[in-house]
């Protein structure tokens, strides 16, 4: 160590203990718990179109399998123990992410053959190896990616040598050094720009890194629960749906704090106050968001202005919204609250042709809807950009439109992703479909029960005839209201009630128990009412259901079950 | 080989085209450090050969695609992650830029590099 710098005062726990084959194992351990605790942070990098799934996933069974191989051993030799490491890796690698890891493990551990303890310049050395090996393993080497940031790590593992010789402070410097490299990824490579993230696997090495210097201050390796987000991946829409009784007020509040945020207790404070609480960092600026009630809502105010300077402040009232919300058609721009998928489970991607009816297919768990219907058939484009950015490959489209099938199979085919249509051709149908699904069941058994579920249902369409024809030996004229019973025209009148109740006596409404009426954009209230109090006049029996569809062209989409 | 009929024309994509795709999604994948000849009569001297096909075969029977790949992997990788990625990748990038279904890539691991003896 140069004798002109000042000593620093350090609670580290390497100070002048060894740093052995034990050491090493705590260190491993630490950044495999580090990273499995902001697993879903890394996983929720992922860019597609980069067919390699799961990068945090992968990057904890690595790890683990590392960790597996050394958890029991007694090896107090530094070198043995890193050898052992990088077996374990290599043993365990998955994905990508995984194999360069495994290989970064590997060219550490190939310059500590039978090293005793571990020192500044063995860490430095190993870290360059590190870097070389990693780089070896590929013909062409991706700029901004989990290699980039190897060797910026080791960059700043040389240039910090020079001012210590301390591994746990070049350590300190390795964390930031990371931590900026994996900021720049996006400078980098293309694609991460375009997805305003950062690369995933660089990310996780980061994570690693930062859990072992954890690990040595003696902060929490636990902390799944108060996790700081990346500020771009903080979504307010998603913190919508979860609206708790009691809870009226969405508090968002952006500061930077004077002193650093003991982001542990700082949960604890909040959560005296309300609900849905998250945390999101960036540059320094922290954003709190946090579901209070009424007489609660300036409480989180008040404190973070105890902890810093507070840059913006915005507040909601989510009663309020939530009415705004139910007024008539909510303008078909209004967004619906996403559907939480997890990894490995089976979403739904539904075709709808009216915000009401995307809302209902929204509110039974479809993880994605796209816009479309008679007339305005949605592309292929648009179907694949629906859910390729869900974290599952099992994927389920319900096109309830008979134009739109095939639409849905070519997407099909041009994803990796497993992906399955079910033939639906009208929105009951997909709606009869949509009841039978199980996110966690078998693919294949989920397809075939949703598939049958199809022809529980008798579809009835209210329009307008566009022109004088006669099909299926009903004569109709322009400007006629006409019922399909499942496609087929049956019946035709000038009047939309007496078109509606002998559509539901064709389709034999009385043998049935349910009859949901969803109204279109094109009928007033007052019309509706005055019909379905009709309906419930005449099919006392059945339970009948107004659902505002905010369909096109049809005045009624009718299921009868 | 691949060929689809429009009002206005039809469009042919040859096995050399594909095979390029495959070739860059290949050296693209980590791990993979060299495509070389299905034969491996003049041992690896083929590898890092510029040749956009070489190590390549993509066979079309009218009705499926199938893409071969003959690669070297770097010693010390886990040899299965590594396939399993380029069979994702070269899937992925070919399906992408030709709008077609792949049926089957089949990865023949020819050989091992090593760069350094541990």
């Amino acid at each position: 160590m140069l004798s002109d710098t000042p000593p620093v005062p350090r609670q580290g726990k390497l100070h002048g203990e060894p740093i052995d084959g034990q050491c090493l194992k705590s260190l491993v351990e630490a950044g495999l718990t580090w990273l499995r605790t902001n697993q879903q942070i890394v996983n929720s990098l992922n860019v597609f179109p980069v067919p390699d799934g799961d990068t945090g996933t992968n990057m904890v069974l690595t790890m683990q399998a590392a960790y597996d191989e050394i958890g029991k051993s007694p090896e107090r030799n530094f070198g043995k123990m890193a050898h052992a490491v990088a077996h374990g890796a290599l043993m365990g690698a998955r994905g990508n992410s995984g194999v360069i890891l495994s290989q970064i493990w590997r060219g550490f551990s190939r310059s500590l053959d039978n090293l005793e303890m571990m020192d500044g310049p063995a860490l430095v050395h190993a870290l360059t190896m590190a870097r070389d090996t990693a780089y070896k393993g590929v013909v062409r080497p991706v700029e901004g990616t989990i290699l980039t940031v190897s060797k910026d790590i080791a960059d700043a593992a040389q240039n910090a040598l020079k001012k210590t010789d301390d591994p746990a402070q070049i350590l300190e410097v390795l964390v930031s050094a990371a931590d900026e490299s994996v900021q720049r990824t996006p400078e980098l490579l293309a694609v991460l720009r375009e997805a305003g993230v950062v690369d995933s696997g660089g990310k996780g090495l980061f994570f690693i890194l930062e859990g072992m210097l954890r690990y040595l201050q003696g902060q929490s390796l636990e902390a799944a629960v108060a996790t700081i987000q990346p500020l771009a991946a903080m979504n307010m829409e998603n913190a919508l749906e979860a609206i708790e009784p009691g809870q009226d007020y969405e508090v968002v509040v952006d500061f930077h704090p004077t002193q650093p945020l003991d982001i542990q207790d700082f949960y604890g404070e909040l959560e005296k106050m309300g609900t849905s609480i998250q945390v999101g960092e960036g540059d320094g600026i922290y954003r709190m968001h946090i579901h209070v009630s009424t007489e609660k809502r300036y409480y989180p105010i008040d404190y973070v202005m105890s902890l810093g300077t507070i840059t913006k402040v915005a507040m909601e009232n989510l009663l309020a919204q939530m009415e705004q919300r139910e007024e008539p058609c909510g303008g078909s721009q209004a967004k619906l609250p996403q559907v939480t998928i997890e990894p490995g489970q089976i979403a739904v991607v539904a075709v709808a042709p009216g915000m009401g009816i995307s809302r209902v297919f929204n509110s039974l768990g479809a993880a994605g809807i796209v816009e479309g219907g008679q007339t305005m058939n949605p592309s292929t484009q648009e179907i694949i950009h629906s859910f390729e950015n869900l974290p599952t490959d099992k994927i389920i489209i319900l096109p309830n439109n008979k134009n739109i099938i095939l639409t849905g199979k070519a997407a099909a085919e041009l994803t990796v992703k497993k992906v399955a249509v079910i033939p639906s051709t009208t929105v009951p149908q997909g709606l009869a479909a949509m009841m039978r699904l199980v996110p966690d069941g078998d693919f294949d058994q989920v397809v075939q029960e949703m598939t049958n579920a199809l022809d529980d249902v008798e579809t009835g369409e209210i329009t307008w005839a566009t022109r004088n024809v006669e099909i299926d030996g009903v004569e109709v004229q322009e400007g006629q209201i006409i019922a399909l019973l499942n496609g087929k025209l049956i019946c035709a009148s000038y009047d939309l009630e007496q078109t509606c109740l002998t559509f539901l006596q064709k389709a034999h409404a009385e043998h049935f128990e349910l009859i949901t009426m969803f109204y279109g954009n094109n009928v007033s209230k007052a019309e509706v009412y005055k019909i379905v109090d009709r309906v419930r006049t005449e099919y006392p029996r059945q339970e009948v259901e107004v659902q505002e569809g905010c369909q096109p062209h049809y005045q009624f989409i009718i299921g009868v079950e | 080989m691949t060929e689809e009929i429009t009002p206005i024309g039809s469009i042919h994509v040859s096995p050399r085209a594909v095979a390029t795709i495959a070739y860059h999604a290949a050296l693209e994948t980590y791990g993979v450090v060299g495509l070389t000849s299905k034969n491996l009569v003049n041992g690896l001297a083929h590898v890092l050969v510029k040749d956009p096909t070489h190590g390549i075969v993509v066979d079309y029977d009218g009705n499926e695609i199938n893409v071969d790949l003959y690669i070297v992997v770097e010693y010390g990788t886990r040899i299965k992650s590594v396939a399993n990625s380029v069979i994702n990748s070269v899937r992925f990038q070919i399906e992408k830029a030709l709008g077609m279904p792949i049926s089957n890539v089949n990865v023949h691991v020819q050989g091992l590099r090593i760069s350094y003896l541990d």
